[in-house]
């Protein structure tokens, strides 16, 4: 390549380029430098310790409510993909290939409103409840609460999971399948003993995609759960729109920086523990 | 192979086939097929593509769903059991080892679903790597083997189990050529040794006359000749057969019948036949297939001895594929392909002599197809 048309690459590049550094990069360098300085610009921990000392209950309710509605995006992700790989009834197959993808074209948000709508006391899940004479209608509880979050979460994540492990099980050579039928695998041997393992990295990547974006919805905690605890995206939104404390909010955000940092860590040990041996 | 498997011949199953038919989302893949194996026979499944060979073994093993007719088992039916119920092995082209596992998980897997303890699995999975000569594989991953290694851990993986019943679906296809040549005798010994009942898919028509007792050649769905490797090759049934084996010269011919004696006329040229093969040959218009090795080239005007038909013709091309020449001799109308041992230059007019003897001969109203 010449250097003119170097120049005429980068160039092209440029606008782009212009975008992510000022809409993205530099944001990004100004909340991390203010979650540890002063005002007067003198370094400091300080606005960690307030974090700590204010929401380390929300932290760990965060960690655990994403953690949670990974492992049941990840166990419902399987059921569905893996009746869409070993399904043999092609009606349960078909519609289930129809209906799966659906909650992926609908925004968090009206996801959410959605689930109050489902979930709350008076909602339709208890309402049929009480037709079917199931529950008492003393009986009905609310479930905007904590179970509220990760229920959307689940709904909301599951397909997008499920799209990238149907297609990773798609891929994979189908006689490695039926030789473990024919040796005398039950089709649920087969998922999880055979098909699963080989898929292993596409269901991470999907997962480890999940958990970042779980992190960083705001509209889910805010509309389902109103009460304490809540999520740490709630608690930034809140410092800043209450008290203008944009210091805390930026130490909350290194704190989410931080958790989804272990989850990329995490994933790309065992992707370079996987290459290893090859 | 360094050691015995010491399981002896197995008392395999028989299978009995019967009125199989099979469709793919409407289309009649299977037309209704009859055919049984014995224990310990080993048959090979025959035919171009799409001729429904694979369809066939893929019904027998529980892939493709049976639309009617029964596949019996040692007195059972098994048409409407799913593939882990059969206790077929399969062993299939793509080798479709478990990539994530080593080769020890892989044949042991079969075990593991038996309920067998790992020290019992380790000892069979090594008495079978040593019967495969592959002894002290154990902890290789298998993506690190060769092809001939691979499908060797697949065979050991189907064999594991002690099936009475192997099916091979094309398993030497993904193998170059020497390593296919030795894995055919191996599959064949282990075969014969442990008594099984085999059932080979394969285009490969060499592969299936030497590996196999039994051929099925398959046309259309269809059921188009069984017998030995000999008779199939010897005796076509059909023209298709004597095409699909390799007898792919045709020559347009006309037979008229007199007592004890056929008169057969092909490019202007006549020659007679008495006896027994005049009896067996049909009237009127037919169509001969012969092989590249059966016709010679001579004089163009050389007498024509008893029996054989000497057809002018000329040189079209000429090839030295090794050993002898192999020459398109355009004759009758057609272009014969010949093999020769002399040299003759293009354009050449010469007699193509053809022994009536070696000549498939069937009538042309029903060779129409292969024709």
């Amino acid at each position: 390549m010449s250097l003119s048309q170097r120049h005429l690459a980068l160039l092209l590049i440029a606008p782009g380029l212009i975008l992510v550094a000022a809409l993205f990069l530099y944001p990004l360098g100004f909340s991390l430098v203010s979650a540890f300085t002063r005002p007067d610009g003198s370094l400091t921990l300080e606005w960690f310790a307030k974090a700590f000392e204010l929401y380390s209950t929300d932290i760990v309710f965060t960690i655990v409510i994403v953690l949670t509605s990974c492992a049941l995006t990840a166990i419902a992700a399987i059921a569905i993909a893996g009746t869409l790989t070993l399904g043999e009834n092609r009606y349960i197959v078909g519609t289930l290939k129809a209906l799966y993808r659906w909650p992926l074209f609908i925004p968090f948000i009206v996801a959410a409103q959605c689930m109050r709508t489902f979930l709350a006391k008076n909602g339709l899940m208890n309402n049929t409840f009480v037709s079917m004479g199931l529950i008492e209608p003393l009986q009905a509880v609310s479930f905007l609460d904590w179970r509220g979050i990760i229920a959307t979460f689940v709904w909301k994540q599951t397909p997008f999971v499920a799209l990238l492990l149907a297609g990773a099980l798609a891929s994979i050579d189908r006689a490695t399948l039926e030789a473990g039928r024919s040796l005398g695998a039950s089709r649920l041997r087969v998922m999880f003993e055979l098909a699963l393992p080989q898929v292993m990295p596409t269901l991470l990547v999907a997962l480890v995609l999940s958990f970042v974006t779980m992190l960083s919805v705001l509209s889910v905690p805010m509309m389902v759960s109103g009460s304490q605890p809540t999520m740490l995206t709630v608690d930034m939104a809140f410092r800043i729109n209450a008290y203008g404390d944009y210091a805390t909010a930026n130490a909350l955000g290194v704190i989410t920086y931080l958790i989804s940092a272990g989850a990329a860590i995490l994933y790309l040990k065992r992707g370079m523990s996987q290459e290893a041996p090859r | 192979m360094p050691t015995e498997l010491q399981s002896g011949p197995r008392s395999g199953a028989a299978i009995a086939v019967r009125d199989l038919q099979v469709a793919y989302g409407g289309t009649r893949v299977l037309h209704g097929v009859s055919l049984d194996f014995a224990p310990g026979s080993f048959t090979a499944l025959l035919g171009s593509s799409g001729c429904g060979k694979t369809t066939l073994l893929r019904s027998l093993s529980g892939f493709v769903p049976v639309e009617s007719g029964s596949i019996v088992v040692g007195g059972k039916d098994v048409a409407g059991l799913p593939p882990e119920k059969r206790g077929m092995a399969m062993v299939f082209q793509s080798y479709a080892l478990w990539p994530h596992m080593t080769v020890l998980q892989n044949i042991g897997y079969g075990l593991k679903l038996r309920g067998k303890s790992k020290a019992e699995i380790a000892a069979k999975v090594a008495q079978m790597l040593s019967f495969l000569g592959l002894a002290g594989y154990e902890d290789r991953k298998v993506t690190a083997l060769s092809g001939g290694q691979r499908q060797r851990v697949a065979l050991g993986r189907a064999l594991a189990i002690d099936p009475g019943i192997l099916l091979l679906d094309e398993p030497l296809s993904n193998l170059d050529a020497k390593i296919r040549m030795t894995m055919r005798h191996e599959i064949r010994a282990i075969q014969q040794r442990l008594g099984l009942l085999a059932i080979h898919v394969t285009h490969d028509r060499e592969e299936a006359m030497t590996m196999a007792d039994r051929l099925v050649i398959m046309q259309a769905g269809r059921i188009a000749q069984i017998g030995t490797p000999e008779e199939v090759y010897d005796r076509p049934a059909s023209a298709f057969v004597a095409n699909f084996m390799g007898a792919e010269n045709v020559l347009p011919l006309n037979i008229e019948r007199g007592e004890g004696r056929a008169s057969v006329t092909a490019g202007g040229t006549q020659a007679t036949l008495a006896g027994e093969a005049a009896a067996a040959l049909p009237a009127g218009e037919a169509l001969a297939y012969f092989r590249d090795d059966v016709a010679r080239l001579g004089a163009p005007d050389a007498a024509a001895a008893g029996g054989d038909l000497v057809v002018p013709g000329t040189i079209a091309a000429r090839a030295y594929p090794g050993g002898t020449y192999r020459y398109k001799v355009a004759a009758a109308g057609r272009e014969i392909t010949v093999d020769d041992a002399d040299r003759h230059e293009l354009g050449t007019t010469i007699g193509l002599r053809i022994p009536l003897q070696r000549l498939h001969i069937f009538p042309a109203s029903e060779a129409g197809i292969a024709a």
